[in-house]
């Protein structure tokens, strides 16, 4: 019956999506009903810390006898293994009966550390007396090789033009305002666990496991959640830890993170050291590119995004390694390893064009073969004002006064989904109302609004007279929120499900439309009537009233051709840099990003906006501090990590990139923080000459520049 | 960050008085409806003893008496999740330590940051938190701005952010953007929703300027 797979309607004939929309959990959000796992309280519930080891690499002798002498504390138990590879390892947990009487009972408890040798930085990992972390292999190891070294070199040889530059990345931390953790509630028989994740379904597994439960004894919710930004998939050492106690103590656990353990123990975006050695012809054309990069994901192997990334180098190779340190391991954030190959790259792309006298726009454009990125660089061009900017091939003049600088920077995804893995359904009552189901968390992407907006569509009604029902595992199976994949993984499922659930509707109204079901369509404002005749119609009240106790309920799923995958994304940034003291301010920002067919035009931008935002911060502020000499963390709080505030903040321009006209729905979140500090560092070097090779750009490092080069 | 939110001189207890204030409750005396005028009053005896214990409050939120029992160093913030029944948990805890204003609550109409700021030090303040903007089911110019201009994605700085707003606009519904930038600057977003939040608090300020709400 293709009349009911339609797929989307044509963008000029939608009345509901392609347009922006406020998200319908905005007032439970503004009034403080959302309830977040934090939130969740219960009689009897216990609340658990954990204890997390403060050196490097040690082995705790842990004594609980004076943890469990505290009022309040009813229970402390050991976490396997007690030897620790990274700094805040968890190695105990605490229950009691308060917040308070939780910490006080960490603090109680007697701990002899035994230490252990350690290297906390890529250096000391690396030096020749290390000791060697793991079992597996050295310290440092090739992940991966690409490309030919030898024909690498010859081009580079061969070239009008080369530059040898290294750049490094900090480690950098996600920041969730919600930290890790869950609430966990067994009775001995089954479990509902309250999580703050990224990925209900994955939660139900691991919880089961941890309480030897059959998965259907255990039911996630996901109701709301503060932010995950790649690190929020799994259980973890916090999760398994609450399990063990809930197991234990037979009353609800509630274990979520310090602050401090949150920056210790809860993942980070790994760094970087990348050495890269690019050459040109005098003509602008980017031959050869030679890179060799050094991933720091502590005790994990990192991310990298190999170069040269987006643009289309004849010959080059990569050498990709990772070296091993005692922190805690890198986890996806924020498209893993593509804002450190940003960096690395934009910046070479711009030290090439800049050294032989192009336009860094123009150098771009040579040597980017798909016209995509043609068009978007020439829109943020335009939008930041790029053609009017009177420094075009080389830095602005310096004389201590207040400096203009523009940079660019370019991101790619994937965006597309697995829309199989995924079962929606729609319900329509006797009383007009209608809800659509699936088990999908939302993390502040709108995904709950989008469910309300497509069903809408298909039956042209208002978005709020659908009820989205999301966030469990007792509803269908859904996709975990990483990648980007789940707009292209729910959408096209929930799109089915309203199709047959329109399709089910309509047979039922036949009979008393006198035509077939096929012969049947939806017209303004939910009203049913005969394709052939606009005057045999009825509203959706009196068509649903027909239903009776016997409501339509269709599920839906898979419909891949309504999803696409592959988006681009451009941005740029307009600073203004103090020549005498190194201080800049960021003016200007835009993006410009395809996404298919853009559902919700309000979340889609608020997402564009928060991935420059993120990218700002990453590039003027953030960095990971460590004492290799104490073996300690110095920044593990908001106080000293610095992350943007208000007054960071510059004009923002979210541009969505209405010359994509694929009626394919592409996930879009993760390329709009890509390439943002890259093009910040670019604007400083437009504005003031300075080439900042190491993040985060501060002040300190554009006016050492400013002096180098005076 | 103010001198009320560091819990200084402008919240009426000294810290010095707030210790002498402990010596009288530890000696005794109920700890209800005046532990300022007691701090004080035990400041100037030169009684020097710590607080310590229970200690029963009444604390005046969104309106309401609520009785609560709380340590001398239960923040106002664990006092609202944890000790207050129902529990407020609108108000988030995210650092802990003053730094990103997730906990901000309005005390005496003034933005503080309740996890740096004892319940004792709360009593007899009206306070108000997140699930006082509203009136019934109509939201308040801001709460509706915010829905308006999706200045929120994942939600959970998001009460602190209406609290330091309202904060500034209920004092100043005409508050420049600078004006309106500077009375969040404590506040922490990650999800990066800065610009929504800045035009939000903008239009509510306007409606609030012409009468429309208060």
């Amino acid at each position: 019956m293709s009349t009911f797979k339609p797929g989307w309607k044509p963008r000029s004939e939608m009345g509901v999506l392609n347009k922006p929309h406020p998200r319908v959990d905005g007032p439970a959000k503004v009034t403080g009903k959302a309830r977040y796992a934090h939130d969740i309280r219960m009689p009897g519930m216990l609340y658990a810390r954990l204890l997390c080891c403060p050196h490097p690499s040690a082995v705790a002798k842990l004594d609980f006898a004076p943890a469990m002498a505290v009022e309040g504390v009813i229970d402390a138990i050991a976490l396997e293994p007690s030897e620790t590879r990274f700094l805040g390892q968890p190695v105990a947990a605490v229950a009691a009966e308060s917040p308070e009487a939780a910490e006080d009972g960490l603090r109680a408890i007697k701990v002899e550390w035994e230490h252990l040798d350690w290297a906390l930085t890529p250096e000391q990992a690396e030096a020749e007396d290390a000791p060697q972390l793991s079992t597996r292999g050295p310290n440092a190891r090739t992940a991966r090789e690409s490309g030919d070294l030898e024909a690498t070199r010859a081009a580079l040889e061969s070239a009008d033009f080369v530059v040898e530059s290294t750049y490094r990345i900090p480690v950098q931390h996600h920041v969730c305002l919600e930290t890790h953790g869950h609430v966990i509630d067994f009775d001995g028989e089954n479990a509902t666990v309250y999580a703050s994740s990224q990925a209900v379904f994955a939660v139900r597994a691991e919880v089961a496991d941890a309480l030897g439960l059959p998965v259907d004894k255990v039911h996630v919710r996901v109701d709301y959640m503060g932010g995950g930004f790649g690190s929020k998939f799994g259980i973890g050492v916090e999760g398994a830890a609450a399990c063990e106690l809930a197991k234990r103590n037979k009353r609800p656990i509630h274990l979520m993170l310090t602050r401090r353990d949150e920056f210790l123990m809860a993942g980070n975006r790994s760094g970087a050291k990348k050495t890269l050695k690019g050459g040109a012809t005098k003509d602008g054309k980017f031959i050869a590119l030679e890179t060799v990069t050094h991933r720091h994901g502590g005790f994990g192997a990192g991310s990298n995004s190999p170069q040269p990334y987006i643009y289309n180098v004849e010959t080059f190779h990569t050498l990709d390694r990772f070296v091993l340190t005692n922190t805690d391991a890198g986890r996806a954030m924020r498209a893993p390893g593509h804002p450190q190959a940003s960096f690395a790259i934009e910046s070479m792309v711009d030290e090439l064009a800049y050294g032989m006298g192009f336009d860094p726009v123009e150098f771009r454009i040579r040597n980017l073969e798909d016209p995509v990125y043609h068009r978007q660089l020439k829109r943020v061009a335009q939008e930041i004002g790029w053609y009017e900017h009177p420094n075009r091939t080389s830095s602005a003049p310096v004389n201590g006064g207040l400096n203009v600088g523009i940079g660019f920077g370019l991101s790619v995804w994937g965006g597309g989904g697995n829309p199989s893995r995924v079962r929606a359904t729609t319900r329509i009552e006797a009383d007009g109302s209608v809800s659509i189901t699936n088990g999908v968390q939302d993390l502040g992407t709108g995904s709950r609004t989008l469910l309300t907006l497509i069903v809408a569509e298909e039956f042209n009604l208002q978005p709020k007279q659908v009820t989205a029902r999301i966030g469990h595992s007792d509803m269908g199976a859904s996709v975990g929120s990483g990648g980007s994949v789940t707009t292209a993984s729910i959408s096209p499922a929930i799109k089915d499900s309203a199709e047959n659930a329109k399709r089910a509707f309509f047979e039922r109204l036949a009979p008393i439309m006198e035509r077939e079901a096929d012969q049947l369509m939806m017209g303004p404002g939910g009203e049913v009537r005969a394709v052939d005749d606009a005057t045999r119609k009825l509203s959706w009240r009196e068509a649903c009233s027909i239903l009776g106790a016997d409501a339509i309920e269709e599920t839906g799923s898979g419909r891949p051709e309504l999803a696409g995958n592959g988006v681009h994304g451009v941005q740029g940034a307009r600073v203004e840099v103090d020549t005498q003291t190194g201080r800049y301010r960021v003016k200007k920002m835009v993006c410009v990003q395809d996404c298919g067919l853009p559902l919700n035009h309000k979340t889609i931008k608020s997402q564009m906006n928060g991935g420059m935002v993120g990218t700002l911060s990453f590039g003027m502020l953030e960095e990971r501090l460590l004492d290799p000499w104490l073996g300690t963390a110095m920044n593990a709080d908001l106080e000293n990590y610095k992350v943007a505030h208000s007054m960071e903040i510059p004009e923002m321009v979210s541009i969505i990139d209405e010359d994509d006209t694929r009626q394919q729905v592409i996930g879009m979140a993760e390329p709009t923080g890509i390439p943002g500090h890259s093009a910040i560092a670019n604007a400083i070097y437009n504005a003031c000459g300075v080439r900042l090779h190491t993040m985060p750009f501060t002040p300190d490092k554009v006016l050492m520049g400013l002096l180098e080069n005076a | 960050m103010s001198q009320s939110q560091n819990g200084g001189e402008a919240s009426g207890v000294t810290r010095r008085g707030f210790l002498k204030g402990a010596g009288v409750a530890a000696g005794g005396l109920a700890a209800t409806g005046t532990m300022a005028g007691e701090a004080l009053a035990a400041q100037a005896e030169g009684d020097v003893t710590r607080l310590s214990g229970k200690i029963k409050l009444e604390l005046r939120v969104n309106g309401d008496k609520q009785k609560v029992e709380v340590e001398p160093r239960t923040t106002l913030l664990s006092a609202l999740r944890h000790r207050v029944e129902p529990a407020l948990t609108g108000t988030k805890i995210v650092c802990d330590h003053g730094n990103c204003g997730a906990c901000t609550v309005l005390m005496d109409g003034e933005p503080v940051c309740s996890c740096i700021t004892l319940a004792v030090q709360a009593e007899g303040r009206e306070i108000r938190t997140v699930e006082g903007l509203a009136d019934g089911d109509r939201l308040s110019p801001l709460q509706e701005a915010f829905v308006e201009h999706d200045a929120m994605m994942c939600g959970f700085c998001t009460p602190g952010f209406l609290m330091s707003l309202t904060g500034c606009l209920e004092k100043n519904p005409q508050a420049s953007e600078t004006e309106i930038r500077s009375a969040c600057a404590g506040n922490t977003c990650r999800c990066g929703t800065y610009p929504n939040v800045f035009a939000a608090a903008k239009s509510a300020g306007e409606r609030m300027s012409k009468g429309g709400g208060k």
